[in-house]
């Protein structure tokens, strides 16, 4: 069978399941008793194998065919969840991600077998204590190894179908019509494929010789493929019972089926007699109604639990490539009203007013158009650091210290491409924070904190920016071990390093080739990291800050841009040249006359309202020759940058508008204050100034 | 020789005007010519680069040749043109010329490698000399030009 097409989805998927795993694992070992996440364990470990076999991928499927059996154990009871269970469940996981990376980079999952992995998972299946014999209440009573279990015990499953008063009551009345009702098990091969495909033609041609009243699974479970190798089904037939069976085994892949005729008390329907056939239809329909429930109920009490709990949302994946072209059309829809808006204005005609009626329809068009693409390519950032827990459990192991990560704001939504990216700077952050952030814990206990240490992960929207935030509540930045170490390393002079302030000091950690952790460790500490984290987000035209305060801890900012490819800004002429200001960043817009601007040490400032404001000649910076003269009143742009701000002085303000932003090329990347260019109305380029890196 | 293998190879040139020479450009490089527009200056880069012009809504750098080979300034006429160059590594990308001639075709034997001279700056911008009946045109390798020098 030729998988390539579904790889896709394959790797989707699987990449989902791994995660919920990990997230449900993560919640048993805090409590090893919830049945709900047991459950999700299961049925995420079943769909996992599932997919895995499918695809062909053997090892996977054997991997976690054992994590499958193993919590087929603790879901009955009979095994108890222990820490060596959840190490092996991790170590199992990592391994399940390695196939997963394989297949991703050559479609081949690789020959790792993971062996001694499968053999832990046996042991502990095989060590689990003697009380676990005990049967379990609920007719789906889990059987252990089906294909070693002696053939009696086999043949004598479908007796075990237990019989609820309405379908007890089918049965006898139809026994008491003289028809035959048989109990059949049917056992699927080990390596068929498709099971629930199997077990409907299993239906299909026991149907053609009479009807099914009960089946276990329910018949729903078995279309989920919610069932092992083996189902039992009764059924009214006024065949013998041979023809039904090799009906039934006539499937194929179907590896045996057994029978026998089942006893029926037919006195409990000596009142029911007269009731005519019409009724007895309806009341099978009623019974296997109630079979559903009663086994659902029976296999585990939880499941009415888990049905409301809400199911792990549904997404619709969109090709990222067509949402860009879709984005692009909108960029381009954009453009044209653009071209009208300037078109109307040059023309003084009378014709104008229905010009601008157009425009104002095109306008609200557009933004809504824009609005709901923007949203189709909004994730929440869940998907990212849902991750995140298990890497701290696995850090706080292997770095001896006790962590707990609080997270919130997981819902923050942020453009794909952005959430895509995003994860790497985070880890670096997270992995900093658990390393470096926080002390040893003798040290924490010696300085009167908690003996565990946390790690707080923050996201939440601020305006047209999304912030996440890592805070941590360890020693904070030895702001004079960082300068001893910049000086070490030659980053900086022991003159520069007098002459900053413990904020540009701090900074200096973003620097490449920086690290200050006395022990280097393979978690982090090889100078790589922070640099990396400052240019990714960089790249994102996002921007990354630190504040630290000895002894409390670090708070590591990222601020984000919510959308990336159409902005309002600010349309601005510096020189008869036009240029744009995103919107995001302008904080407002003062006329001040040439006596307002004062000199602090040999710089440029405005005093507004209170506030002292270093002002930049945007003239100046760009290289051209303003076309005001000295004496004229100015119109200054306050941007601001987090707490900085600055005062751009230019020519005149044109007015705002929606800009689809264009990237400059590769060619001309070297000007660091211009982000990208726009496409203006009369169809001439404007140059997109990035306020961030002039202040 | 080798010969045998090349006598049928031929490569399309579009002759340009650069002051008082011509130059050959492989017509498998150019994706569009276009006239001369508005050029949106971007401050603080090389003087050869004009800055950004606006095709079919993508933005593309314009770079002057005259500038990047040390000739005098650009005139703009109404000749003046700028050739869309697509590169592999350098992406879209103008150049401006004073004028578009002709297209030619050379079979390769009317291509005279050049040899490396590292004095004269300008004969690192070309990979051979054309011969053809209007005269010599001197075959620009664009990768070269195209590239930043090296300060």
């Amino acid at each position: 069978m030729d998988v390539s097409q579904y790889l896709e989805i394959f790797l989707d998927e699987t990449k989902e399941h791994l995660q919920s795993l990990n997230t449900q694992i993560l919640n048993l070992e805090q409590e090893p008793e919830d049945m709900d996440t047991i459950n999700e364990i299961f049925r995420a470990a079943h769909s996992l194998k599932g997919m895995a076999g499918t695809m062909g991928y053997k090892r996977m499927q054997a991997l976690t065919h054992e994590m499958e059996s193993a919590f087929t154990e603790v879901r009955s009871g009979t095994l108890k969840v222990k820490s060596n269970l959840i190490d092996v469940l991790f170590q199992s996981l990592d391994a399940l991600e390695e196939y997963l990376e394989n297949i991703q980079k050559n479609a081949d999952e690789g020959t790792n077998d993971n062996e001694h992995l499968v053999k832990q998972l046996q042991d502990i299946l095989a060590n689990k204590p003697d009380e676990a014999e005990a049967p379990t209440a609920g007719p789906r009573a889990p059987e252990p190894e089906q294909e070693a279990a002696p053939e009696a015990e086999k043949q004598e499953k479908w007796m075990d179908i237990n019989l609820g008063e309405s379908e007890s009551r089918v049965l006898a009345v139809a026994k008491k019509q003289g028809r035959n009702v048989y109990g059949l098990t049917v056992k699927v091969q080990e390596t068929c494929l498709l099971k629930a495909a199997r077990a409907f033609l299993v239906f299909k041609a026991v149907e053609d010789l009479g009807e099914i009243v009960v089946s276990q699974p329910p018949t729903q479970d078995i279309e989920d493929e919610k069932f092992d190798q083996t189902f039992n089904l009764v059924v009214i037939s006024e065949y013998p019972l041979d023809k039904v069976i090799a009906a039934a085994e006539n499937v194929s892949e179907i590896e045996q089926v057994s029978g026998g005729i089942m006893d029926i008390d037919t006195s409990v329907v000596e009142d029911a007699e007269e009731d005519d056939m019409d009724q007895q239809v309806s009341e099978t329909v009623l019974a296997l109604d109630n079979s559903t429930q009663k086994s659902s109920q029976g296999s585990s009490s939880q499941n009415e639990r888990k049905s409301s709990k809400p199911v792990v949302n549904r997404t619709v994946r969109v090709d990222i490539e067509k949402l860009d072209v879709l984005m692009n059309l909108v960029s381009e829809l954009i453009i044209a009203k653009n071209s009208l808006v300037s078109a109307s204005s040059s023309e003084e005609t009378n014709a104008r007013n229905g010009v601008n009626e157009q425009i104002e329809y095109l306008e609200s068009v557009t933004t809504n158009l824009h609005e709901s693409v923007m949203k189709v390519r909004m994730v929440p950032i869940e998907s990212v650091v849902n991750k995140f827990p298990r890497m701290i459990r696995d850090l706080s192991k292997k770095l001896n210290k006790k962590i707990e990560l609080y997270m919130s704001g997981e819902e923050t939504e942020l453009d794909r491409t952005v959430v895509d990216e995003i994860g790497d700077p985070l880890m670096h952050l997270l992995r900093n924070a658990a390393d470096h952030g926080l002390e040893e814990t003798a040290d924490r206990i010696r300085s009167g904190k908690s003996e565990i240490g946390s790690i707080f992960l923050d996201a939440f929207q601020d305006g047209n920016n999304v912030v996440i935030e890592v805070r941590d509540d360890g020693a904070g930045v030895d702001a004079e071990a960082v300068k001893k170490r910049a000086i070490e390393r030659g980053i900086i002079t022991a003159d520069q390093g007098d002459n900053m302030t413990e904020k540009d000091i701090i900074d200096l950690l973003f620097h490449a080739g920086f690290s200050t952790a006395a022990k280097v460790s393979d978690v982090s500490g090889r100078g790589v990291g922070l640099d990396v984290v400052k240019s990714k987000i960089e790249a994102l035209s996002g921007e990354v800050e630190v504040k630290s305060r000895r002894g409390e801890g670090s708070t590591w900012t990222i601020r984000l841009p919510l959308t990336l490819a159409i902005i309002q800004a600010l349309m601005v002429t510096v020189g008869g040249e036009k240029y744009a200001i995103s919107l995001g960043s302008i904080q407002t817009i003062e006329d001040i006359t040439p006596e307002d601007i004062k000199f602090v040490q040999a710089k440029e400032v405005i005093n507004l309202r209170g506030t002292v404001i270093p002002i930049i000649r945007m003239s100046e910076v760009l290289d051209i020759e303003s076309k005001k003269a000295h004496n004229e009143d100015m119109v200054v742009v306050i941007v601001k940058k987090g707490d900085k701000m600055a005062g751009l002085i230019v020519d005149e303000l044109m007015g705002q508008q929606e800009i689809v932003i264009k990237s400059l090329g590769k060619y001309i990347s070297k000007c660091k204050f211009i982000s990208g260019a726009t496409i203006l109305g009369d169809g001439e380029v404007a140059l997109i100034l990035d306020a961030n890196a002039l202040i | 020789m080798e010969e045998l293998n090349l006598i049928h190879e031929t490569t399309q040139f579009i002759v340009i005007q650069l002051g008082e020479e011509q130059y050959g450009v492989d017509i498998k490089y150019i994706d569009n010519i276009v006239r001369m527009q508005h050029i949106t200056r971007v401050p603080k880069v090389p003087e050869y680069l004009k800055g950004v012009i606006n095709l079919r809504g993508e933005v593309i750098p314009v770079m002057s040749i005259r500038l990047k080979m040390d000739l005098p300034e650009d005139e703009i006429t109404k000749d003046t043109r700028i050739i869309i160059l697509k590169l592999e590594v350098h992406g879209m990308i103008g150049i401006v010329v004073d004028q578009v001639k002709e297209v030619v075709t050379l079979q390769n034997e009317q291509i005279e490698k050049v040899s490396y001279d590292g004095k004269d700056e300008r004969i690192n911008y070309i990979v051979g000399i054309g011969k053809y009946d209007g005269g010599l045109i001197s075959l620009l390798d664009l990768n070269s030009v195209i590239v930043e020098r090296e300060v």
